[in-house]
């Protein structure tokens, strides 16, 4: 058990999505989930965060943000793909522009399912990514 | 030691009327280096035979006065002055001068005028020793460092007649000029040698001729004349009332009467010398001076001449209404100037309005008139003459590489001239994080201003918190430029090398000095600066400053930790594009790829408190209320009595 | 115990209780804002965190800056404790504070830099205040070192209730609570980024937080100069005045950095300058 289990930061980027799972994202921070009783900041900078989170999917355009962010991570760090879009393109998978699930650019370590995924799953999905962490961190120590 | 003081004032002159006539370089040079070394040895001789007493007094060999040869010099001066202001078509400056011969033709012809005491011709001791180093190191440290400096300035600007022979010639009579007055005793000797000061430093600011700076140079002469007279009419004063002309016997205790309007001229003299406001713009104007004239004037000579007298007159003033002035003039000053400071952009004027705050805060504490303050101001004049002499000189030669005197594009200079930034960043540490720089002079003024009863002690304490704040404020967006990062290329890597040695050896050798006297701070001020503060006010023995040894390792830490982490860091390899940029890729030359295909680039720009703090109306409404605390202060002197 | 042993005990002490100071500040907000909130210790656990995680080295210059910041913080409160002339302690207590916008100017990335610039406006606003209550106190007092307040009979924060109030708006500033908190933008707020520490990580990030913690415990011993019959005392005032900044903090949003300067230098000058003017008048 390390610090990392106890503080995990996150960073929330949103690729091609309804918005429906950001939404859901957010939520997790209200009274209702508190997400921040288990340490989790929503740091909105890469350079700060644990955790990866990315809802929407991957389209040309913002490949190169997707990486950038990733890169710009320190290690160890986890992805974690919110909801249908993140995981394989969702609805928008055939649309013109879309490339796909986040897994086409970056590893990711969880899949949470769901349209919009609910902020239960997601904060169970942050919880495993958790544990990915804690994996990573032991491989590197 | 009588013989050396002779050398130091005769040598000069000698230099310079020899490099007046040398128009090639390859000789002008050794002859600058050898004779700068010469005054430099001389100057230290000096101290090391006067060992470490009290003030002596002596007079030239064989018992001569010079009572002749005064009055030629000044006629010899307002004849210069008169020639160049009519063939430049100002009338102003001729006026003043010839208003000020008449006074001395005057005394001279009514037989009024006192005889000099043959043996008392000169005063030398602790102040004088300071400044006598002052000038004779850190000055002909920028007379070497000129050589380096002009062969650049007159490359990159061909426009501009080179007089290089002129140039050299008066920095030497500049110097010969300051020496001359910190060691005069008789007041009209002096009054000459504070006049070839104004001349030289008129002649320097205006030496590239062009109408900007001839115009500012007589704005330098205008106000130092004006200066010169408030001097003439205290001499008339005095041997009017028959009060003597020896400036030690009469500025030993505080001063009443006659001789307190004497005092308050003299004040006068000195505040428009040392560039306090409303005097403070001619010392801007000298910015657009090459930069060993800006260098020389702001350091070692010319407004330290203004902040010696004041020093002199300090005892005098002690707890007098005029001395209360004075302090709220050099107090005053101080505020109003790091108000401007903070507003402006190019680091010349930076640096020149620090000056000036500086100088006031000296000013400020010789209005008081106490032994801790008087220590306070030596204390600064000695950081602040190594500091800003530094300053100066460093960003001249940034100016001849980077083409540039804005503080905005003094940025990455760690990474484009990392050992200039070391110099750099020994400068600015000795001149404000040094806790033993003006740190600890602001530190101890304080502490002195709290004893100050009544409101005036209130107000200063409030003026100082507020300066000290502000130029905390203006040297931190220094730093911050300076100590960026980037990559570069191989051919801005290359920019450093074409630096000359005469720079690399005078900017190396005074931030060897700032580091030097920081470590030294206790030996200064017990054996030399705090025996001067008691000697001059006769006070019983004190100490000024309790220095515990572990203080003194963690503060030297503080004044060393920037420039060694620069030479550290100026090695180092790094990836200089990894800062965030919303998820945008950047390169190291700040270029991001924009949102709708094709690129920008990305400007940082400090702030200058535009909208809250309006520098000119700032200097504006500080030359109004200086001014007329000024005109208090003569007046109060001249009625009180 | 020697004044020294207290300056010792400082390095060590000063940034357990900055860490409860913020275990108990999140959780207090967030009870604000009806919700449960982190552990106390949770400050910790970030700072564990932060310390095991990669660093990323944006310059060369970063890390020996940001480590003079926590140096010259700590050594503030050392300095302080151990008898240090009070005013001096104001000059160095600055000084640690510029090395905090010397390290995140030198990144030279546009959020770091607007971060800089806006922590030098809140320095300047800051600094006259302090550099004034230090003079009010000697001149109070006539001590000029932390024991010699303490033992004096005068209760200083009688003598100098407009200093009190302009030091719990300054404390705002030092805090770096809202509406004052311009340049960090502490989570979960999050214009500008994070402000001035955008582009630290790891470790780097640990050392600001670190000063951070020495730096609240050098405003509560600066409390405890205005309390100053009993450390206590002190305490207590302090523990009111942080619960005010809290509640503060929640209900407001950041002002523009012309307001804090303009409201802070405003407020020295009326409260703590008009303080310290009635105060010289008086004494005489």
């Amino acid at each position: 058990m390390s610090f990392f289990s106890r503080s995990p930061w996150i960073l929330h980027y949103d690729g091609s999505s309804c918005n429906g799972c950001d939404i859901e994202v957010l939520a997790c921070l209200t009274p209702l989930y508190d997400v921040e009783r288990f340490g989790v900041l929503n740091t909105g900078n890469p350079k700060h965060a644990d955790i990866l989170l990315v809802t929407g999917s991957v389209n040309e355009r913002n490949i190169e943000i997707v990486e950038n962010l990733y890169r710009q991570m320190p290690d160890p760090k986890v992805v974690v793909a919110v909801g249908a879009c993140a995981c394989s393109g969702g609805i928008f998978a055939r649309a013109y522009n879309i490339q796909g699930g986040i897994d086409k650019v970056i590893p990711v370590d969880v899949y949470v399912p769901g349209c919009a995924a609910r902020p239960e799953s997601i904060i169970d999905g942050v919880v495993q990514g958790i544990a990915a962490l804690e994996a990573k961190r032991k491989k590197t120590a | 030691m009588t013989s050396l003081i002779a050398f130091l004032i005769a040598f000069p002159i000698v230099v310079g009327t020899i490099l007046l006539l040398i128009t090639r370089a390859s000789i002008r040079n050794p002859i600058v280096l050898v004779a700068s070394a010469a005054i430099a040895a001389a100057s230290v001789a000096t101290v090391v035979t006067f060992g470490n007493g009290d003030g002596v007094f002596f007079g030239l060999p064989g018992g001569i006065v010079p009572g002749q040869a005064l009055l030629a010099a000044e006629i010899a001066i307002t004849a210069l002055i008169v020639v160049i202001g009519l063939m430049n078509r100002r009338i102003l400056a001729p006026i003043m001068a010839i208003a000020q011969l008449a006074i001395a033709l005057f005394l001279e012809v009514t037989g009024r005028m006192p005889e000099a005491d043959p043996q008392r011709l000169f005063w030398f001791d602790r102040l004088s020793m300071v400044m006598i180093l002052v000038i004779g190191l850190i000055g002909t440290l920028i007379c070497v460092n000129a050589i380096g400096y002009m062969h650049d300035y007159h490359r990159s600007n061909p426009m501009i007649k080179g007089r290089r022979n002129v140039f050299f010639s008066i920095l030497f009579i500049f110097l010969a000029g300051m020496f001359g007055l910190v060691v005069s005793n008789y007041l009209p000797m002096m009054l000459v040698f504070w006049e070839i000061t104004t001349v030289c430093s008129f002649l320097l600011i205006g030496y590239t001729r062009t109408p900007e700076t001839i115009g500012y140079a007589f704005k330098a002469l205008n106000m130092n004349l004006l200066g010169g007279l408030g001097f003439g009419l205290a001499i008339a004063l005095l041997a009017d009332q028959h009060l003597g002309l020896d400036f030690a016997k009469l500025m030993a205790g505080p001063a009443s009467g006659t001789l307190l309007a004497a005092v308050a001229l003299l004040a006068f003299a000195g505040i428009t010398k040392s560039a306090q406001m409303p005097f403070s713009s001619w010392l801007i104007g000298a910015m657009y001076a090459p930069s060993p004239t800006s260098a020389l004037l702001h350091s070692s000579t010319m407004v330290k001449a203004g902040v010696f007298l004041l020093l002199r007159l300090s005892p005098a003033m002690s707890g007098s209404t005029v001395g209360y002035l004075v302090t709220f003039v050099g107090l005053g000053t101080f505020l109003f100037v790091s108000l401007v400071a903070v507003t402006e952009q190019n680091t010349k004027k930076v640096l020149a309005y620090s000056t000036i705050g500086s100088l006031g805060l000296i000013v400020g504490c010789a209005g008081i008139g106490t032994p801790e303050l008087a220590w306070v101001g030596v204390m600064i004049i000695i950081f602040h003459a190594l500091a800003k002499g530094l300053l100066f000189l460093v960003v001249g030669t940034i100016e001849n590489r980077l083409y540039t005197k804005d503080m905005e594009n003094f940025d990455t200079l760690l990474s484009r001239l990392p050992r200039v930034s070391v110099l750099a960043l020994a400068g600015i540490a000795g001149m404000f994080i040094a806790p033993f720089g003006i740190v600890v002079a602001k530190w101890a003024a304080i502490r002195a201003f709290l004893l100050v009863p009544g409101g005036q002690g209130a107000v200063m304490i409030l003026i100082m918190a507020f300066g000290s704040s502000l130029t905390l404020f203006y040297w931190g967006k220094l730093l911050i430029k300076v100590l960026s990062m980037r990559s570069i290329s191989d051919y801005e890597r290359s920019i450093e090398r074409r630096i000359s040695r005469y720079e690399w050896f005078t900017e190396g050798a005074l931030a060897v000095g700032v580091i030097a006297v920081t470590a030294s701070i206790g030996l200064i001020s017990d054996r030399v600066v705090g025996p001067y503060a008691l000697s001059a006010f006769a006070a019983g023995p004190q100490t000024f400053l309790n220095i515990e040894p572990a203080m003194l390792v963690v503060m030297l830490a503080a004044v060393l930790f920037l420039p060694l982490l620069a030479v550290w860091a100026s090695t180092r390899k790094f990836d200089a594009a990894d800062f965030y940029t919303s998820g945008r890729s950047a390169n190291a030359s700040h270029v991001m790829g924009a949102a709708l295909g094709g690129s920008k680039s990305v400007t940082l720009r400090n702030y200058y408190l535009e909208g809250v703090i309006n520098g000119a109306m700032m200097f504006r409404v500080g030359t109004l209320a200086c001014g007329a605390i000024l005109i208090a202060m003569v007046t109060v002197g001249m009625v009180v009595r | 115990m020697t004044p020294a042993v207290y300056g010792v005990l400082f390095v060590f002490l000063a940034p357990v209780f900055g860490g409860l100071l913020a275990g108990v500040d999140r959780r207090v907000s967030a009870r604000m804002q009806g919700r449960i909130g982190p552990p106390l210790l949770q400050p910790f656990y970030d700072l564990g965190k932060l310390l095991q995680k990669q660093a990323r080295q944006v310059n060369p210059v970063v890390e020996p800056l940001l480590l003079g910041h926590v140096f010259f913080m700590a050594v503030s409160g050392v300095l302080l404790l151990s008898g240090t002339d009070l005013i001096f302690i104001a000059f160095v207590f600055a000084l640690a504070a510029l090395f905090l916008v010397l390290a995140a100017g030198s990144v030279n990335s546009p959020y770091s830099f607007a971060g800089a610039e806006r922590e030098l406006v809140v320095l300047l606003a800051s600094e006259p205040f302090f550099i004034l209550m230090m003079a009010a106190i000697c001149k109070v007092t006539g001590a000029s070192t932390y024991a010699g307040v303490l033992a004096s009979p005068q209760l200083v924060a009688v003598q100098l209730p407009g200093v009190l109030l302009a030091f719990l708006l300054v404390a705002t500033i030092k805090l770096r609570k809202s509406p004052f908190d311009i340049s960090t933008s502490h989570h979960p707020h999050q214009e500008l980024v994070s402000g001035l520490t955008t582009d630290m990580s790891g470790r780097m990030l640990a050392y600001v937080e670190l000063a951070h913690w020495y730096e609240s415990a050098l405003l509560c011993a600066f409390m405890v100069l205005l309390f100053n019959w009993s450390v206590p005392l002190g305490l207590l005032a302090f523990a009111i005045a942080y619960a005010l900044e809290v509640l503060v903090d929640n209900s407001t949003s950041r002002a523009k950095w012309q307001l804090v300067l303009r409201s802070t230098w405003a407020a020295t000058l009326v409260f703590s300058g008009g303080n310290v003017l009635a105060l010289f008048l008086l004494s005489r």
